[in-house]
């Protein structure tokens, strides 16, 4: 529950966004964020459907690689 | 990044004190993966033991709170909502899906929105449980406007008053602390400077990556071989001092601190975060009067000890023989971030 994934916002209707990784799109809440903080384009960590905090490209990119392996693991276990 | 590993490695083992036992506690399910999947125990010193805590909120909600749920989905009138994890937790009437009523899964509390927006003929109730990652998005889903007939039944908990429980106990005795990263991101870093000011451990936050866990390792055995006790930050690039301010606010406006009941462990003053009496028609447990159930243990299941780093899932006579994460018996087998469900699929090779 408490895994954080890394997306890119693509779309922002606020409180609401649709926020991009790996060619996968998900609408998003970005209530926790001010809405004049967040732009289309922005980097935010995502939990439960959350923006919780922006971050910067490159550390999406570091987290994502880490993740990978993991989020692969958990899926396999969530449909067992 | 092998190199890097290897030499952060080498470093820990060169700072780690070699006459006595180091016990580093890490507060995060999803850190405890990282250990285990990745192996980070094996490649510590004997006398360095990586401790998991409390930090599977699906193993703290209290067995009353999920008996009350289990309760909500038979009504006729009700859909119970909450995460997957929780829906085959165990009690003594068993689990949300095992009792067969009306349930749905979501992953984010605004899909709890369109669920009542289509069943407008029934209540919603809303399980929101876990700790301030999660509490902070519900009180974001009731910020941006939740039609009425959405209730919350809240099972919501607070890190730092657990922590600081474990301080107080002293069989627990950990040196320092791994504070979970995306919490930190919610709550601050400063947010555990209690722990060195008052308590003198060393509390550093990480990330969830495997080198990240283990410059966050070495970070704490500098301080303790250089006897300091400071918070130190290595997951910068999502972590701030002062966290999310406005996630903080919107917590704090339809939530208070309070006493909340932990499963195995009972209540905790200040520990979790209840609804607000003002927003109490939304508060599933004053509408529907829910009562609070005595705790019946399951017999020989040591979870209560385990979130509490008092035991490891492999001192249970149950782990993986009678208690599998097919077949949980108890709470954390259940959950992806239960200590024993990671042991079960990762650990079982471990020291």
């Amino acid at each position: 529950m408490c895994v954080g994934v890394p997306m890119k916002i693509v779309e922002i209707d606020y409180p609401m966004a649709v926020a991009e990784a790996k060619g996968v799109r998900r609408t998003i809440s970005l209530m926790l964020l001010p809405e004049n903080e967040v732009r289309v384009g922005d980097y935010v960590m995502v939990h439960v459907g959350n923006a919780i905090e922006k971050i910067d490209r490159e550390a999406a990119d570091e987290i994502w690689k880490a993740l990978d392996e993991v989020l692969e693991v958990l899926d396999r276990e969530e449909e067992d | 990044m092998k190199e890097k590993v290897k030499e952060i490695v080498q470093a820990i083992k060169k700072l780690t004190p070699k006459k006595r036992k180091i016990k580093i506690m890490n507060v995060c399910g999803s850190h405890e993966h990282t250990i285990t999947y990745y192996g980070l125990r094996s490649l510590m010193p004997e006398n360095l033991e990586l401790v998991p805590g409390p930090g599977c909120p699906v193993c703290v909600c209290s067995e009353s709170d999920v008996i009350n749920a289990i309760e909500l989905s038979k009504r006729p009138d009700t859909i119970l909502v909450t995460y997957g994890d929780m829906l085959r937790v165990p009690t003594r009437i068993g689990s949300i899906r095992s009792n067969g009523g009306n349930y749905r899964m979501v992953t984010a509390p605004h899909e709890v929105i369109k669920i009542a927006e289509e069943n407008q003929n029934k209540l919603v109730v809303f399980f929101s449980i876990g700790f301030e990652t999660t509490t902070a998005p519900t009180a974001a889903m009731i910020e941006a406007g939740i039609p009425e007939n959405v209730k919350i039944l809240t099972s919501q908990k607070l890190t730092p008053e657990i922590m600081e429980v474990l301080m107080n106990d002293s069989k627990v005795g950990v040196d320092a602390f791994i504070a979970p990263g995306h919490v930190s991101a919610i709550v601050g870093s400063n947010a555990w400077r209690i722990f060195p000011e008052k308590y003198g451990i060393p509390t550093v936050v990480a990330g969830f990556e495997p080198q990240n866990l283990l410059l966050a390792i070495l970070r704490i055995l500098y301080q303790i071989a250089e006897g300091r006790a400071e918070i130190e930050n290595v997951y910068r690039g999502v972590v701030k001092p002062e966290g999310n301010r406005k996630a903080q606010g919107l917590m704090y406006k339809y939530f208070y601190k309070t006493a909340v009941n932990w499963r195995g462990i009972g209540y905790i003053p200040n520990s979790g975060l209840e609804i607000r009496p003002e927003y109490s028609e939304i508060d599933a447990k004053v509408f529907f009067e829910l009562p609070e159930i005595e705790e019946e243990k399951v017999p020989g299941c040591i979870c209560d000890r385990i979130v509490l780093g008092k035991a490891y899932p492999n001192e249970c006579k149950l782990f993986s023989v009678a208690c599998t994460p097919r077949n949980p018996k108890g709470p954390c087998m259940v959950s992806v971030e239960g200590a024993c469900n990671i042991w079960y699929r990762f650990g079982r090779n471990e020291r």
